[in-house]
C-alpha cells in the first residue's frame, strides 16, 4: 500500500554517510571477464615460452593464432551475451518463449545451438575423417552408386549388380580418398564457428564504438568517422585478404578473421550509428543525462543495450557471408585451414577423379546443402531476434 | 541563504539549424526562491522547454547553444561549469521531470534497476541499500505492491503510474530543485489531478523549490506561486500568481486567460500563429498578434519590464506613461 500520510518517508532521513559503502563494489562480471582474460594471457605467455609446440605435454594440443583468437574471442561472448541472459532468466525464459512460439525461430534457433556446440566439441566428438582408401567414394545411406568406372573399389554395403550400396556406417558417404563426409562436414562447423565468432568479436567491438560515437556524439566526430567508413567500404576485404595473406600473415584462418574483422564492420556501424541517433534523442537518453549519467554512462548503459537487436541482427547478416568466403577462398586455394577445409572437399567433389561429379553427388551435394542451411538458418535468426528483442516493441 | 536558489539572467539558447539561427531562449530573466513553485507558462515553442534544458546544459549541443546569460544556482553560475562538475547538479540538485513518461524509462531495465542506477549515480551507496530506497521511493509516489511491482519492466506499467516512476527517479538525491517539464500533459484528466498532488505533497515534505513548465493556466491556478508568461523565446509578463491572474497586465497574458474554457463566454483564441522563429519581428514579439498594438510597439526591440505593483512585471509599452490603457485592458469586469 502506498503511504499517504505525509509522514516523512524514511528515506528522506537515510543518512548516507553511514549507509556509503565507501567505494564502488566492483561488479562480479567486471572481475570474471578480467580473470579470464588474465588466463588467457598467461596460458599464452606461457605457450609462447615455455611450450611452443603445444600447450600442455598431456595434452597433444599445438595452439594457433586462431585459437587464441578465438579463446579471446569465446571470453567476450560468454561475458556479453551468455552471463547476461543466464543472470536474467526471466528476460532468457521470455525470449525462448518468444522464440519458440514461431516455427522459423525454433528451427533457426535449433540449427545455431547445434552449430556452436558441434563447433566446440564436434571434431573431437566425432573425430577427424581419415584417409581410407578402402572406403572410397562411399554412396549415402538410402542411395547407391554405380561403381563400374572405379578401380579397386570396395563396396563397404552390400553390392546389386554394379551398384554399391550406402551403408550407416557413413550415412553421407565418403570422397574419392575415403573420408567421412558427417567428420568433413563436422570440421567445417569448427570452421565456421572460429572464424565467425572471432571476426564477428572484432567487427562488434570496432562497429559499436565507432557507431555510437559517430551517432551519439554528432557534429564533426560524426562527418569524420562515416567519411572514414565511406572510404573503406570501397576497398573490398577479401582483395585486402588475398594481397595480405599472400606477403604476410599466410593463408590461415587467422588472417582471415583478422582482415574481415577489421575492414568488414563498415555496414554494421552505420546501422548501429543510426540506432545510436535515434536513442540520443529518446527521452530515457535525456533522462540519464539529466540525472547526472556522463556521456559513457549513457553510451554504455542505455544506448548500446537498446541497439542490441540492430547488432545481433546485422552481425547474423554477416556470419554466413563469413563462412561462405572462407569456403570460396578455399575453394580458390587462396585459405588453407589446419585440415580439411569445405572448400577444398568441394574443389575434390567436383573434379572428375575418379568418376564424373555428378556419380559422386552426394560430396557436392551435402556441402552445399550445409552451407544453405547455414546461411538460411542465421538469416531467419537474424529475423526472429529482431523482432524478439527489440525493446522498442514493448513500448508500443 | 540569501538571494533566491535559481537565478536566471538574460539566458541566451539558440538553435543552429538550416533555416537559420533559432534564437529559442532570447534574453530570459526569472528567479526560483527556495521552496516556491514557479510556472513557465506560454503556448508551444515559446521557449519553455529550451529554457529549462538550458538551466544544467541539458540542450543538445550542436546544434544547441547557449549563448550568453548567468544560471546562478545557490550561488554557483551554471553555466560556466564543466560537464563533470555539472553532472553533481543533475539530479544530484536539480532534478528533472519530461514531458513524456512513456519516453522516459529505458525499456531495457526494469524500473528498480533504474531507479538504483539514478541513486548510485550520486551516492556512493552499495546496490542493496539503493534497492531499499528505490522501494521505498516507489512507495512514496503511490505505487502499490511495491515489492512486486519493483522489479516490473516499464512496459508493464501504465502512463500514470510511469509519470510517478519517472517522478521518483527525479526525486532519488533530495534535489533542492524539481524541474517538471508538462509532466501532466501527455496523461489523462483524472490521473493529471493525482500527480499534480503528489507533486505538491512532495514539495511540502522535501521543502524543495519548483520550475514547473506548462501551457495549461488551470494547472497554474492550482500549483504556482509566481508565473513567468513566456512568448516566442521572451517573457512578457511575472507576478505573484494572483496578481497575473487577477490583474494580467500583458496582452498577451490577457489572451491566453480568455482561452481558458468555462470563463462565461464562448472559447476565444488568440489569432495567428507564433511568429517565425528564425525572424521574429521586430519591437515587441507579441505585437503582430495583439489587439493593442500602437506603431511603438514594432520598433526598438522588446520594451523593457515595467513594475505594475508589488513585482509583478510587464514588458509592454502600454504601461508607459506617454500611452493611455485601451479601456479593454482596465480591470477586467466581468
Amino acid at each position: 500500500m502506498p503511504s499517504t500520510e505525509l509522514e516523512s518517508a524514511r528515506f528522506t532521513s537515510v543518512d548516507w554517510a553511514t549507509e556509503s559503502g565507501g567505494w564502488r563494489s566492483v561488479r562480479l562480471r567486471t572481475a570474471g571477464l578480467a580473470a579470464a582474460l588474465l588466463v588467457v594471457a598467461a596460458l599464452f605467455a606461457y605457450d609462447y615460452v615455455v611450450a611452443p609446440r603445444e600447450l600442455f605435454e598431456f595434452l597433444d594440443w599445438d595452439v594457433t593464432r586462431i585459437d587464441w583468437l578465438f579463446l579471446v574471442s569465446t571470453v567476450l561472448f560468454v561475458r556479453y551475451a551468455v552471463v547476461p541472459l543466464a543472470a536474467n532468466r526471466d528476460r532468457a525464459a521470455a525470449y525462448t518463449a518468444e522464440f519458440v512460439r514461431r516455427p522459423a525461430g525454433v528451427f533457426s534457433l535449433a540449427y545455431i545451438v547445434v552449430f556452436g556446440v558441434l563447433g566446440v566439441v564436434g571434431p573431437e566428438v566425432f573425430g577427424l575423417a581419415r584417409v581410407d582408401f578402402a572406403a572410397k567414394v562411399q554412396p549415402p545411406v538410402f542411395a547407391s552408386v554405380n561403381t563400374d568406372n572405379i578401380r579397386n573399389y570396395d563396396c563397404v554395403g552390400r553390392m546389386v549388380g554394379e551398384y554399391c550400396h550406402g551403408t550407416w556406417q557413413y550415412p553421407l558417404g565418403t570422397t574419392r580418398v575415403g573420408e567421412d563426409m558427417v567428420k568433413i562436414i563436422v570440421y567445417g562447423v569448427r570452421i565456421g564457428l572460429q572464424l565467425a565468432l572471432s571476426a564477428a568479436m572484432i567487427m562488434v567491438v570496432v562497429a559499436t564504438a565507432v557507431g555510437t560515437a559517430a551517432g551519439y556524439l554528432g557534429g564533426w566526430v560524426d562527418d569524420l568517422l562515416m567519411g572514414y567508413v565511406d572510404v573503406q567500404q570501397t576497398v573490398p576485404a577479401i582483395v585486402v585478404y588475398i594481397i595480405l595473406a599472400q606477403m604476410y600473415l599466410g593463408k590461415g584462418l587467422f588472417a582471415l578473421a583478422l582482415v574481415f574483422g577489421l575492414l568488414d564492420w563498415g555496414g554494421i556501424a552505420r546501422l548501429v550509428r543510426s540506432e545510436a541517433v535515434q536513442r540520443r534523442s529518446d527521452g530515457f537518453v535525456r533522462a540519464a543525462r539529466s540525472a547526472g549519467a556522463s556521456d559513457l554512462h549513457v553510451v554504455r548503459k542505455h544506448v548500446i543495450p537498446n541497439s542490441t537487436a540492430t547488432i545481433v541482427t546485422a552481425l547474423t547478416r554477416q556470419i554466413p557471408l563469413l563462412v561462405l568466403a572462407q569456403v570460396a577462398l578455399a575453394y580458390l586455394k587462396l585459405n588453407n585451414v589446419a585440415y580439411r577445409s569445405l572448400g577444398e572437399v568441394l574443389l575434390r567433389g567436383l573434379s572428375a577423379n575418379p568418376v564424373a561429379w555428378h556419380v559422386k553427388w552426394w560430396i557436392t551435394a551435402f556441402v552445399t546443402l550445409f552451407l544453405v542451411l547455414t546461411v538460411v538458418a542465421f538469416n531467419v535468426f537474424g529475423d526472429v531476434v529482431r523482432d524478439v528483442l527489440d525493446p522498442q516493441e514493448e513500448v508500443a | 541563504m540569501a538571494g533566491p536558489l535559481l537565478s536566471v539572467d538574460d539566458l541566451h539558447t539558440q538553435f543552429d539549424t538550416e533555416e537559420g539561427t533559432v534564437k529559442a531562449v532570447d534574453g530570459v530573466s526569472f528567479d526560483v526562491r527556495e521552496g516556491e513553485t514557479v510556472c513557465l507558462v506560454g503556448e508551444s515553442g515559446s521557449g519553455k522547454t529550451v529554457a529549462c534544458e538550458s538551466i544544467t546544459k541539458l540542450v543538445p549541443r550542436p546544434p544547441g547553444r547557449i549563448t550568453g546569460g548567468e544560471v546562478r544556482f545557490d550561488g554557483e553560475d551554471l553555466t560556466e561549469l564543466s560537464g563533470k562538475a555539472l553532472r553533481e547538479y543533475r539530479g544530484g540538485r536539480i532534478g528533472h521531470v519530461f514531458q513524456n513518461p512513456q519516453e522516459a524509462l529505458d525499456p531495457v531495465y526494469t524500473v528498480g534497476d533504474q531507479l538504483v542506477e539514478a541513486i548510485r549515480l550520486h551516492r556512493d551507496v552499495p546496490k542493496a541499500a539503493a534497492r531499499e530506497r528505490a522501494a521505498e521511493l516507489l512507495d512514496r509516489v503511490g505505487i502499490g505492491d511495491v515489492s512486486e511491482r519493483i522489479d516490473d519492466y516499464p512496459h508493464q506499467f501504465s502512463g500514470g503510474m510511469k509519470q510517478r516512476v519517472v517522478i521518483a527517479m527525479a526525486l532519488a538525491c533530495d534535489p533542492d530543485l524539481l524541474i517538471a517539464d508538462e509532466p501532466t500533459t501527455a496523461l489523462d484528466v483524472t490521473i493529471q489531478a493525482q500527480v499534480l498532488r503528489l507533486l505538491n505533497d512532495l514539495q511540502d515534505e522535501h521543502g524543495m523549490a519548483m520550475l514547473f513548465v506548462t501551457h495549461d493556466l488551470g494547472v497554474v491556478a492550482e500549483i504556482a506561486d509566481r508565473v513567468v508568461v513566456m512568448y516566442a523565446g521572451k517573457v512578457m509578463e511575472t507576478g505573484d500568481v494572483y496578481q497575473v491572474f487577477e490583474d494580467p497586465s500583458h496582452p498577451y497574458t490577457r489572451a491566453l486567460l480568455e482561452c481558458l474554457p468555462g470563463r462565461g463566454r464562448a472559447l476565444d483564441t488568440i489569432g495567428g500563429t507564433l511568429p517565425d522563429p528564425t525572424s521574429p519581428p521586430d519591437g515587441c514579439r507579441f505585437h503582430p498578434r495583439c489587439p493593442h498594438a500602437v506603431p511603438e510597439c514594432e520598433t526598438d526591440g522588446q520594451p523593457g519590464f515595467r513594475d505594475v505593483g508589488g513585482g509583478h512585471d510587464v514588458s509592454c509599452l502600454l504601461h508607459d506613461d506617454r500611452h493611455d490603457l485601451p479601456r479593454a485592458m482596465e480591470a477586467d469586469d466581468d
